[in-house]
């Protein structure tokens, strides 16, 4: 996150309120759990690494703010070298699949129950980010970032249903290959 | 079991296609209780027997076993004639298909649920404008449903199921034709419903529609296999899903 | 020669999918053919029977009669007999004006005397039994037809009672009831059936005080110059009256008289209610045709190809259509064109122009039907027509408000019929069409009607007079064109209230989601159908009675019946479409909509 306040700092110097007032507008519902001290937090370490620069601002009597942050050239070089970059976070499955096999083979529990759990878990999960989309006003940047959520978690949630699936296939199978195209022969097994 | 709150009931229900080899049960022995003011969503691949659970709760199918019951009222042993009667009153269909009268406008679209149940021309008009206006279509009365986008179409099909002031809403994939802003303008709609204390019952494949819902049942196979309450506890979890520390 | 092979595929498939309409196609226009091509043989097929009957008799080219009222009338007609021009007579024979009873029937007849052995001019021709022989009299054929009189019976001519010894008929005299040539004391002839006895006895029978006449059979060496022979012997000093073949003939033909309006007025009412059900069938097959117009298109086929499928498939059943209308209208016409029995001989068949003019009918009816499906197809964009999924129909704001005043019947009722104008008006077409033929039999036995052969004073106890040929034969005439015009108007009403339930069964099927219910539903189709037929049931009696007072010459109306009739048939309707129409409601909802979606 400590890349993202100094690439809001590049466009121009700017208070802590400032800066933290930005963020939440753009973060929409996520924003509002932010700890208040975070983005000064934050802006310290910043200025300890060098890279922005505190100015005391002659501010007015009344505004106990006074503080404005710039970047350093260090700073400038190190947001141009993070619009740059691609690293996207990893896709962390391996532990969950890891866990059914490990529950499967010790007969510790029942994958399909973990994978049913986890299911719930997700929808959950799901419906809260589902309902701060909703209660997003209209033409909100955040809505964006909520709707990737959304859909990270339908990824998640596809896979958990590949995961049932295989699980409850063939007992000794094992790996995450759900039989592709069963959804459609789902009725032709009803009876 | 004293009086129950459920407003729409199902036990045991059972529906059938085909015979002897060929029978495929698309419900099978399933119950519900759906009390007054839940949003349900019944999730499930296509196929595994939720549109046919939906129509038997609305009375557009018979069950070949089981009960069904509306406000205490026992409905699958009903006329069709009484069934009709029942349903003027205490339902609201929603489709994917919108199912909208091609050759009326918006507004007598809304309108036709209120006169067949015998309102007067004035009060299905102030009806329909009302609907109209919840649905945000107040400017599109007078289209014709060539004329409106699909999300558009949903909405006047919304209103139209509105327009009795139904016991239950019960919906059928109302997503299902549309795009991600059509979709969430009807969740948006579904959400405000829900807080008035509609009970709605929708089906859908789409998980991101049923986690609008207060409570989602997962089907496969003309089974329940699921029930998971979603509304209520909160997680917390996307609050803290953002840290500046990292 | 490839693309031809591809036409009649693709027809053949078609037709071959849609059997019924096919079939109801094939109907429509098979009655509407024969009917038309029927009237119009009519006009030479009586010509053509006396011309053979006359070669078949050695019919006179003039019949020449002389009431014989004191002064002696035989010299002049004697001399007639060697005047220039003359190669041939027979006669003069006595006339004896009677009555003839038979097994409780009674007709006035004219007696003839005639020779055992028949001369060279006039030889009835002897179709049973012998020829007259002292004591035995031979009956005319249509006059013995008419009375059911054969060799063997026993008829009492005016108190003498003679064995019938032969059957005969004869070219010197018109058909039956029109055999008298003449009345008696030279006045107008009430008609009546002809006999013939031997001089000998025909004189017996003068001498009872009956009214008598003399008449002589004449062959001109120029048979064309009899007109001319008439006017060079008119005689005002004795009353004398020429007969010539031309006029026996024409005489003939008034037994058709009325026939052939009807057949052909009747025809014309045919092809329309072919056409209103063909086109109300080809309207509802429009989505589909134009659908198929369009996956046409998209493989490259170009417009004129498109056409001409689609024409050909109704040309070429209009036309074999067409040539069964044919075959009906040459095998009927026997019975219609003879009534009857007094002429011998073959009716001809439709002649070319007949053929030509039911034929043409035929592609009416087709191009007519098909036409504004075949253009829509034509017209209609290739994605389009691919996408769609029925004519969209149109808004109809005034109506739709209208109709949220009435209760859900009629307002459903109301609604599909503004849905489907085009439909609406042809089901309108076919109940007039219907009414006029029903309202036109009404009319027709509602007429003062007097029999031929009649005696003016009544029979007596007893005795009934022989029935009027004409009539009769115009009420049956009248009977099959409307049992005709009901059928194809019901066929159509079915039809059209077939795919109107079709079309109907989305909005249907939502309708009752909403909570109308199949009760509602069927009532509202049926109200779509009655409504169409109520303006049609009353542009049909008023249409009727034009028709009746300009045509048919009515003096007398069936109004009550005639409103009877119109409201029987929109009752018939409203009945008929409740079928059809509680079939499609009372399809699963479910269903329906899934159908739709599909």
């Amino acid at each position: 996150m400590q890349d993202a306040v100094l690439a809001m700092l590049a466009k121009e110097p700017s208070h802590g309120y400032h800066l933290r007032a930005r963020l939440r507008q753009s973060l929409g519902l996520l924003g509002e759990s932010m700890n208040p001290g975070q983005v000064y937090v934050t802006l310290a370490r910043l200025e300890r690494a060098g890279l922005v620069v505190c100015e005391r601002a002659d501010g007015l009597p009344d505004r106990p703010e006074r503080k404005v942050y710039a970047l350093t050239p260090a700073g400038q070089e190190r947001v141009t070298a993070w619009l740059a970059e691609v690293s996207w976070p990893k896709p962390d499955l391996a532990e969950f699949h890891l866990k059914l096999i490990a529950a499967a083979a010790a007969r510790l529990a029942d994958p399909i129950e973990l994978v049913a759990a986890q299911r719930r878990e997700l929808l959950r999960r799901l419906a809260e980010t589902q309902r701060a989309a909703l209660a997003e006003p209209a033409g909100s940047r955040a809505v964006l970032l909520l709707e990737g959520i959304v859909l990270r978690l339908q990824a998640d949630l596809r896979w958990l249903e590949a995961c049932e699936r295989a699980w409850s296939g063939a007992a000794g199978k094992t790996g995450d290959e759900g039989e592709p195209g069963g959804r459609d022969d789902d009725e032709a097994e009803g009876a | 079991m004293k009086v129950s709150s459920a407003v729409l009931r199902a036990r045991g229900l059972v529906k059938q296609h085909g015979h002897g080899q060929g029978r495929v049960r698309a419900v099978d022995e399933v119950d519900l209780e759906v009390p007054e003011g839940q949003t349900l969503a019944v999730m499930g691949p296509s196929g595994c027997g939720k549109s046919t659970l939906l129509h038997l709760l609305g009375g557009l199918e018979r069950p070949s076993a089981g009960e069904v019951w509306l406000a205490g009222r026992r409905v699958d042993t009903l006329s069709e004639r009484a069934l009709a009667r029942l349903r003027r009153r205490s339902v609201g269909f929603v489709f994917q298909a919108f199912h909208l009268m091609e050759e009326l406008s918006a507004a007598e679209n809304v309108e036709l649920p209120a006169l067949l149940a015998g309102f007067s021309r004035r009060e299905a008009r102030r009806r329909a404008g009302f609907l109209l206006e919840q649905v945000g279509l107040t400017g599109r009365a007078r289209h014709l449903p060539s004329q409106l986008s699909g999300g558009q179409r949903q909405r006047v099909a919304i209103a139209r199921a509105l327009a009795n002031e139904p016991l239950v809403i019960l919906a059928d994939e109302p997503t299902g034709n549309l795009d991600s802003t059509a979709t969430l303008d009807v969740l948006r709609i579904f959400e405000e419903l829900r807080a008035a204390g509609q009970t709605l019952v929708m089906v859908t494949h789409d998980e991101r529609v049923a986690a609008t819902a207060d409570r989602l049942i997962s089907m496969r196979d003309g089974m329940f296999v699921d029930d998971t309450r979603l509304a209520g506890d909160a997680t917390g979890w996307l609050g803290g899903l953002i840290g500046l520390e990292g | 020669m490839g693309r031809v092979v591809l036409i009649f595929r693709l027809v053949l498939a078609d037709v071959r999918r849609h059997r019924a309409q096919a079939a109801m196609l094939l109907l429509a226009v098979t009655a509407a053919t024969a009917t038309v091509a029927l009237g119009m043989s009519l006009g030479g097929a009586s010509d053509a029977l006396y011309e053979q009957t006359r070669a078949a008799t050695a019919g006179p080219d003039v019949v020449v009669y002389a009431p014989e009222m004191g002064t002696p009338v035989a010299p002049v007609l004697n001399e007639l007999t060697r005047a220039p021009g003359v190669v041939g007579h027979n006669g003069p024979f006595r006339l004896v004006f009677a009555t003839l009873t038979s097994r409780g029937f009674a007709s006035l007849v004219v007696v003839h005397g005639a020779a055992e052995k028949p001369g060279a001019v006039d030889r009835p021709l002897v179709t049973s039994g012998h020829w007259v022989r002292p004591g035995g009299a031979v009956l005319e054929r249509g006059f013995a037809t008419a009375l059911g009189a054969r060799v063997g019976d026993r008829v009492t001519i005016s108190g003498r009672t003679y064995p019938v010894v032969g059957i005969a008929v004869t070219a010197a005299n018109s058909i039956f009831p029109w055999s008298s040539g003449i009345g008696p004391y030279g006045g107008p002839s009430d008609g009546g059936g002809l006999v013939w006895l031997t001089h000998s006895d025909v004189k017996a029978l003068a001498s009872r005080d009956l009214p008598l006449a003399m008449a002589v059979d004449l062959k001109l060496s120029d048979p064309a110059a009899a007109r001319a022979f008439l006017d060079a012997h008119r005689d005002p000093s004795i009353r004398v009256n020429f007969a010539t073949a031309q006029f026996i003939a024409e005489q003939d033909s008034v037994m058709l008289r009325d026939s052939q309006p009807i057949l052909i007025i009747g025809g014309w009412l045919l092809s329309f209610l072919a056409v209103t059900g063909v086109a109300a069938l080809a309207a509802g097959r429009t989505a589909e045709q134009t659908r198929r117009a369009g996956l046409l298109k998209a493989v490259g086929a170009t417009p004129g190809l498109i056409a001409a499928v689609l024409l050909t498939e109704y040309l070429v059943l209009a036309l074999l259509a067409d040539a069964l209308g044919l075959t009906v209208a040459r095998l009927v016409e026997p019975a219609v064109a003879s009534p009857t029995a007094s002429r011998i001989g073959n009716v001809v068949g439709p002649s070319g122009g007949v053929i030509v003019a039911a034929t043409a009918l035929a592609v009416a009816v087709a191009v007519l039907s098909s036409l504004r499906p075949t253009l829509l197809a034509l017209r209609t964009a290739t994605v389009d027509a691919l996408t769609v999924t029925a004519h969209r129909p149109r808004h109809r704001p005034l109506l739709t408000a209208l109709s949220a005043l009435l209760p859900t019947p009629l307002l459903l009722g109301l609604r599909l019929t503004a849905r489907r104008p085009g439909r609406a008006v042809l089901h309108g077409c076919s109940t007039a069409g219907a009414l006029i033929t029903i309202d036109a039999l009404l009319t027709f036995h509602v007429q003062p009607r007097w029999g031929y052969a009649q005696h003016r004073g009544g029979w007596g106890a007893g005795l009934s007079g022989l029935s009027n040929l004409r009539d009769d034969q115009n009420g049956k005439l009248l009977l099959s064109i409307t049992v005709m015009a009901i059928v194809l108007a019901l066929v159509n009403a079915i039809t059209i209230t077939w795919s109107t339930a079709m079309e109907a069964r989305a909005n249907m099927a939502v309708a009752r989601t909403l909570g109308a219910t199949p009760g509602q539903i069927t009532a509202g189709l049926s109200v779509a159908q009655v409504l169409p037929a109520l303006p049609g049931a009353v542009a049909g009696v008023f249409l009727g009675i034009g028709l009746y007072l300009t045509v048919g010459r009515a003096t007398t109306l069936p109004i009550l019946s005639m409103a009877g009739a119109a409201i029987s048939v929109v009752l018939v309707t409203a009945a008929l479409t409740a079928v059809p129409a509680r079939v499609a409601a009372r399809r699963p909802v479910a269903q329906a909509l899934s159908a739709e979606a599909a």
